[in-house]
């Protein structure tokens, strides 16, 4: 068992080592990604202003209309980025818990590994040797049997 | 024979060799019936046909009958004379298909046998020649069946369609064979091997030992194998080649692996590199079976503890092949003899798949027709 735990520690670091790096470079990706789908949704959203009001053909107030447009694009884009975000948050969460649980679980192995299981072996010997001898017997066909049939066990000498 | 048993019936064409030897040396008449019966070409092949021919040569008085359509035959088995016997064996099966047989009869002929055989000596379907000499021979010896006069020669390679090869088998007699007990394999010592090939590049022979090496090397340095290239009349009809392996361990166990290339205008052409390679893992598969006989063997082995004293014989085998499983009850019925199976699984000291302790007690089987000099 003694193998056992540094191990399971090192994965465990390994898996903090991913937790921080995660939300990390989340923060930082979303970061990034604003400030271009500031640009790309600024050349969209005049297109598709410009779009939407030849659709609605009102001659009068374009540059307003236009405005308030790229207002509630922004305000919509940005919603939407902090919802990903909230998802993304989320799903970290998620999977922190995941990992808490499994840590947990882990521990829970040590423990029992630690102090009962160690002496529990040793009991019932006999009996467990009886055990997994009967198991064997039982697994291994009686190749007499399939080789002479059921007669074989009448003249067993 | 003077007391005559009542005959056994068995139906069908499969372990046709089995029954006849067993009948030969029980004295037991046979009756085989519905022998192909059901076939588009119905009743013996021209292979079994030619081995009833064979025994017809080594045995004195022997009564066979075989209805007009061949479906059914009735032997019944005269004395095992022996002498020098010449058979031409039939191109279906290879030599080997005849030699195994001659391997269980030979020992227990009025005369020492000498039998020239022609035909195929290797083939893809039966033991070759090769692994008979590596195995079967050193085997023999196992149960005091040796002496000068005992060798396995091929004069003449032969492989399929053509045949043309040729064989010289003389077995010395004896009149009781010893009780064995081959219970440790041992370990692998060396690995030795024979890499023929005829009317081809004799480059190829080579070809395959390179390529069984590259993988054989890397588990064992005594490794050797020979190159055999045999020319003109010797080579045989047809073009072919291959490569049987043996593996020697320290108690003196023999396991055999081989391969041949496929009959000339059968089948793809086979490389020499890739046969070698299988072959060299045929030969790791059944060291993996192990044992302290090979799998071809399995069945010579009971045969000849059940014609032992009556004394205990033991043998170690590995996984037991159905032929060997039909043979054991087949001998069940002509000797009433049972062995006993103890399955030894694979522990620490037992490598590999798992072993099968045979026991039994000889039959006390003597050679009443050897001659006392």
């Amino acid at each position: 068992a003694d193998k056992v735990i540094p191990r399971k520690s090192q994965s465990n670091l390994n898996l903090e080592k991913a937790l921080v790096m995660k939300p990390a470079l989340t923060t930082t990706d979303s970061g990034h990604c604003t400030a271009e789908e500031a640009f790309a949704s600024d050349v969209e959203s005049e297109e598709e202003s410009s779009l939407d009001s030849l659709e609605e053909g009102s001659g009068k107030e374009q540059g307003a209309k236009k405005k308030l447009l790229k207002r509630q694009h922004c305000q919509g884009e940005g919603g939407h980025q902090l919802e990903s975000n909230k998802n993304i948050k989320d799903e970290n969460i998620e999977v922190e818990d995941l990992l808490k649980e499994e840590d947990e679980y882990n521990e829970e192995i040590d423990f029992s590994t630690e102090t009962t299981g160690a002496l529990k072996w040793k009991e019932d010997l006999s009996r467990k040797a009886a055990e997994a001898f009967l198991r064997q017997q039982q697994a291994t066909p009686n190749l007499r049997k399939l080789i002479y049939g059921a007669v074989a066990e009448d003249d067993d000498d | 024979m003077a007391t005559q048993a009542h005959s056994l019936s068995y139906g069908g064409c499969n372990f046709f060799r089995q029954r006849l030897v067993l009948s030969t040396l029980s004295g037991r008449p046979v009756k085989i019936r519905k022998i192909r019966a059901k076939d588009e070409n119905p009743g013996l092949r021209d292979f079994e046909a030619s081995f009833v021919r064979l025994l017809d040569k080594i045995t004195n008085g022997s009564r066979i009958e075989i209805n007009q359509t061949g479906t059914t035959l009735y032997y019944q088995p005269g004395l095992l004379y022996g002498g020098s016997v010449e058979h031409d064996c039939s191109t279906h099966r290879s030599i080997g298909y005849y030699l195994e047989s001659l391997l269980c009869l030979a020992p227990f002929m009025k005369h020492p046998l000498k039998a020239v055989l022609r035909g195929i000596t290797n083939d893809q379907i039966d033991p070759s020649v090769d692994v008979l000499k590596a195995t079967a021979l050193p085997l023999l010896k196992q149960f005091g069946i040796d002496g000068e006069s005992f060798e396995l020669k091929i004069v003449r390679r032969g492989m399929p369609p053509g045949g043309g090869g040729e064989v010289f088998f003389s077995c010395p007699v004896r009149k009781l064979l010893k009780p064995i007990q081959l219970t440790d394999p041992g370990k692998i010592k060396r690995i030795r091997g024979m890499a023929y090939s005829v009317r081809v590049s004799p480059q190829i022979a080579n070809r395959i030992v390179e390529s069984s090496r590259s993988i054989l090397n890397k588990f064992i340095p005594d490794i050797y194998i020979y190159t055999d290239h045999m020319k003109g009349i010797n080579s045989g009809k047809s073009p072919g080649f291959g490569l049987s392996l043996v593996a020697e361990t320290t108690n003196g166990t023999f396991l055999s692996a081989e391969l041949a290339s496929n009959p000339q205008g059968q089948g793809t052409a086979v490389l020499p590199e890739d046969l070698g390679r299988n072959c060299a893992k045929l030969l790791l598969e059944e060291i993996y079976r192990g044992g302290c006989v090979d799998s071809t063997n399995q069945s010579l082995v009971l045969l000849l503890m059940t014609l032992g004293q009556q004394d205990v014989s033991k043998v170690l085998l590995g996984p037991l092949s159905p032929y060997t499983i039909e043979f054991l009850r087949h001998l069940k019925s002509f000797f009433q003899i049972m062995f006993k199976i103890e399955t030894k699984p694979c522990g620490e000291e037992l490598k590999g798949g798992e072993k099968v302790l045979m026991t039994c007690v000889g039959v006390g089987f003597s050679n009443l027709s050897k001659t006392i000099k």
